[in-house]
């Protein structure tokens, strides 16, 4: 996917996301040295955002819930429409479902490689999704905070490190990954992500690249704010360069569908990860989850639930998960974890335009070859004791995904980046 | 300082406005650095109707609840349109410096209304005094949704406002040359009594949107007894931001800020810079807290025109996405609506560069200096450089920016030395060294194949390499500063 200069301007406004993290010193030309950045000790973190908020009771379905059907007469799904496009079922235990949609993710389930988080919020829930938002980023309750909870972890583990230990790709950079101290570049396309130079010119294309790098190679005064200045636009072009180089070795047996926007995203972090070996915390947002209207499909009034936004979504991840782990498991990296995370569920009760309007707690996947997987953790919460507004009471507080997270995969001090705050801090998603 | 020469006039203008043509900047220069000033800082007086018109004809603001017509991003292009167009620079730049101040976010107030409220509220008390600005500020639904005042009732205080207005509004935690603290917890929580029920309503929602109403719902105001500051008296809130706006801490604080925005950064463990504060501090003091007696001072003294303050600033990107605008001689169509064609072009670049406006990352507001370029920001500057000098005019009803070739044409020299301190001087004037402008002559007589040729002026010429050296120009970093 080649996106023109001119898309990328206007892919400005937002969408599809992805970010890196790159550290403020210059990248050296030696890279994968760095310990433990390489090999069988590489780690991986893949943070996927399902923006918009994602309709939790319509992901993890509570199929012998009546209070599910009694709220959800249209978009419900009876137990026997949990049955995939090639008629396997999507059932994953005595009380709950995938959506039909999620073909790839129950056979990771059944391979025990997924984990399902049940009722993940935070207390007194707003239904702002950009409050929402900047709480669950930041992982501060109040959302006052302007440092995200990957800026926090980079600032402790990654701001010394060398070349490119994390990176966001889409958009504009995920407040998750604000950091005072490490700089993490959200790199749009690969077409943009490089000095650009006039589109109609490109012969002169090299003697501007040259002419800006003789600019930048100039003798400055030293800690001078000139200096300083030069020095970092020297480093981001030669970043960009780097970037540029490193993905072009990237190569696969695997094919990443044109019509699958996500997987388009997918296919950007392995071309990164595949050859760019510090890289370990990468972020990729998928936009498009606020179905206040046709979150499913429907002939006239009758619900039609197997296709419609919210099924075309889910297959879309679903189908660019399973073929990101596949391409990264043929280029040995094994050892990957996936998060999801949404700003919130959707309001129990079905609105009248087959839609759902804004919601509380949601379900999470845990998603990887060390998760503790097929089996779910925490708590459904109950259908039959909803709040004031409708919406369904947290089981378990998001940090609590975070800190099992920084504790189990990435060793670090939870309290650290989390605070002191009372929450579970090891849910046992990753033993 | 002795004479007020063109650089002078072209470093007032960067700093007050966000810079302008040869043409503008030696209008300048013929009016003397105190008619500059004046003309500059009373903008009242400065007629304004082309702008005013171009806003007609391009925004319809009448029906709020239309979302096409009036959104966020819509207001942003609004706000965009006129920082470009307008006769009154400096009014659109105080804006900006206060929307800093007062940082506030559509991300939590998630409403376009109020944001373009308080945006006005900011404009039209920007250069009055500090009192009426704080207190209008104060009493703005943004704020009240921002800080959280609407929650803030008796009984129940919410210490949002109550602090932050103390902390980063006015005084600042601890006394900006003392390092004394400026107040206590105590305060802060009788303070935030003081704010309890305050709180906005709409008269007529349906036939007037933009006329919201303040008031104080008695029923959740807190009219017992406060101890502020050491004295027990009934404040109330107005009282207590009277109280503030006095202080000698928040005199300080304000000309800290005015100078680290507009003049240069101070280093406030030397003598010099804390007599320097005191001077200004001073100044408000005596004036009645007056914002323009404070900046009419500021912008005509000896420090302002020191050699230190000079491109001791970084640009922030709104100073450099619509400075290259003015300085490159690009024109600008901002179209009529924010998602058609390129009219979102300046908006989002600038969002990638790191400052997207009505979404400060916080209520602290933007950096200032050097936190303004990384590796991520410094690249995005470049495209939308690239972007500038090299987007050709088409059709004249295309939204968005576009550099004629007349425009670069009547600027080109006819040798490359000669043309590239010509561009040097349209796009500052920048202070070139030796290796920069000899790395900018041989990119001139830098054929494609890397051979060496001759610069000659013509169409091609232009199209090519003029192009080229306006990107090239504003990727130095001696251009990212101000």
């Amino acid at each position: 996917m080649t996106l023109t200069r001119r898309q990328f301007i206007k892919t400005g406004m937002g969408s599809v996301a992805i970010g890196l993290v790159m550290p403020k010193l210059l990248l050296g030309g030696t890279r994968g040295g760095a310990s433990g950045a390489s090999g069988a000790g590489r780690k991986i973190l893949v943070i996927v955002q399902l923006a918009g908020g994602n309709d939790g009771l319509n992901t993890v379905i509570p199929y012998t819930d009546p209070n599910y059907y009694q709220l959800r007469p249209n978009l419900g799904f009876p137990q026997a429409e949990l049955v995939d496009a090639n008629g396997q079922s999507t059932i994953i235990t005595n009380q709950l479902g995938l959506h039909p949609s999620l073909s790839e993710i129950k056979s990771l389930y059944d391979q025990k490689k997924v984990a399902v988080v049940l009722g993940v919020g935070y207390q007194n829930p707003n239904l702002s999704h950009f409050l929402s938002e900047d709480i669950w980023e930041t992982a501060d309750p109040t959302g006052n905070s302007g440092e995200g909870w990957l800026g926090k972890y980079a600032d402790i583990a990654l701001a010394g490190a060398t070349g490119l230990p994390a990176a966001s790709v889409g958009g504009l950079l995920p407040k998750a990954m604000f950091s005072p101290n490490v700089v993490i570049p959200s790199i749009v396309d690969f077409g943009s992500y490089n000095f650009l130079t006039d589109p109609d010119h490109g012969d002169d294309s090299q003697d501007q690249l040259n002419t800006f790098l003789m600019n930048g190679g100039r003798n400055l005064t030293p800690g001078s704010l000139l200096q300083q200045v030069n020095q970092i636009g020297l480093n981001a072009v030669n970043n960009a360069l780097l970037v540029q180089s490193s993905v072009a070795q990237y190569s696969s047996t695997i094919t990443y569908p044109d019509d699958n926007p996500l997987a388009q995203a997918f296919l950007m972090l392995a071309q990164l990860l595949t050859t760019i070996n510090e890289l370990s915390v990468v972020y990729v947002s998928m936009g498009s989850f606020d179905h206040h209207s046709d979150e499913i499909d429907h002939n006239g009034n009758n619900p039609v639930r197997s296709t419609g936004q919210h099924a075309t979504l889910l297959g879309w991840f679903s189908q660019a998960i399973n073929l990101f782990l596949q391409d990264l498991g043929q280029h040995g990296l094994n050892n990957t974890l996936i998060m999801t995370w949404s700003e919130f569920g959707r309001r129990v009760q079905e609105n009248t335009s087959f839609g759902t309007d804004h919601g509380t707690a949601s379900p999470q996947f845990i998603i990887g070859n060390q998760v503790q997987g097929g089996t779910v953790y925490g708590t459904q919460p109950d259908l039959s004791n909803l709040d004031q507004y409708g919406n369904v009471q947290m089981t378990v507080d998001f940090r609590s995904i975070y800190s099992t997270i920084l504790q189990k995969w990435l060793d670090v001090d939870s309290t650290e980046v989390l605070g002191t705050d009372n929450f579970t801090r090891d849910l046992g998603f990753l033993g | 300082m002795p004479t007020f020469e063109y650089d002078d006039a072209a470093h007032l203008l960067r700093r007050m406005g966000f810079g302008g043509s040869p043409k503008q900047i030696t209008a300048l220069q013929a009016m003397g650095l105190s008619g500059a000033v004046d003309h500059l800082l009373n903008f009242q007086k400065v007629d304004n109707s082309a702008l005013n018109s171009l806003l007609d004809a391009s925004f319809n603001f009448s029906h709020p609840y239309k979302f096409n017509d009036f959104n966020i991003d819509e207001v942003k292009r609004w706000w965009f349109t006129r920082m470009i167009h307008t006769a009154r620079p400096f009014e659109e730049k105080m804006t900006l410096f206060w929307h800093s101040h007062f940082a506030t976010a559509d991300s939590k107030v998630d409403n376009p209304i109020f944001m373009y409220l308080q945006n006005q509220t900011l404009r039209n008390l920007a250069v009055g005094r500090f009192d009426d600005l704080l207190l209008a500020v104060a009493q703005d639904p943004a704020m009240l949704v921002w800080l959280d005042g609407v929650t803030n009732v008796a009984g129940d205080p919410n210490e949002n406002f109550a602090r932050e207005m103390q902390e980063l509004f006015t005084m600042g935690i601890f006394d900006v040359i003392s390092g004394q603290p400026n107040y206590t917890q105590d305060d802060v929580h009788q303070i935030a009594r003081t704010f309890t029920g305050w709180g906005f309503y709409w008269p007529n929602y349906n036939k007037k949107p933009f006329d919201l109403v303040f008031a104080i719902d008695p029923n959740s105001h807190d009219t017992g007894p406060k101890t502020i500051y050491g004295v027990t008296a009934n404040y109330e809130g107005q009282d207590v931001l009277q109280i503030v706006a006095a202080r000698q801490a928040t005199a300080r604080f304000l000309v800290k800020k005015f100078f680290n925005y507009f003049v240069y950064p101070l280093d406030l463990a030397t003598s010099q810079d804390q007599q320097t504060v005191d001077t200004y501090a001073n100044i408000y003091l005596t004036s009645n807290h007056s914002i323009s007696a404070v900046l009419e001072a500021i912008f005509t003294s000896d420090e302002f025109f020191s050699d230190r303050a000079r491109f001791a600033l970084v640009k922030n990107p709104v100073e450099y996405v619509v400075g290259s605008i003015l300085l490159s001689g690009a024109t600008h169509n901002p179209g009529t609506q924010v998602y058609v064609g390129d009219a979102a072009v300046v908006q989002s670049l600038c969002d990638l560069m790191g400052q997207e406006l009505l979404n400060p990352p916080d209520v602290s507001g933007w950096p200032v200096g050097i936190g303004w370029i990384n590796t991520a920001s410094a690249l995005n500057r470049y495209t939308y450089a690239d972007y500038v000098a090299s987007n050709r005019p088409q059709n004249t009803s295309d939204a968005g920016v576009f550099l004629p070739a007349k425009v670069l044409k009547a600027q080109t020299k006819t040798t490359a030395v000669d043309t590239v301190a010509n561009f040097a001087n349209l796009l500052g004037p920048l202070p070139l060294d030796s290796a920069s402008q000899a790395n900018l002559v041989a990119y001139l007589t830098t054929a494609s194949d890397g051979s060496t040729v001759d610069f000659t002026k013509n169409n091609q010429t232009v199209d090519d390499k003029i192009r080229g050296l306006v990107h090239q120009i504003m990727c130095l970093a001696e251009y990212q500063l101000n």
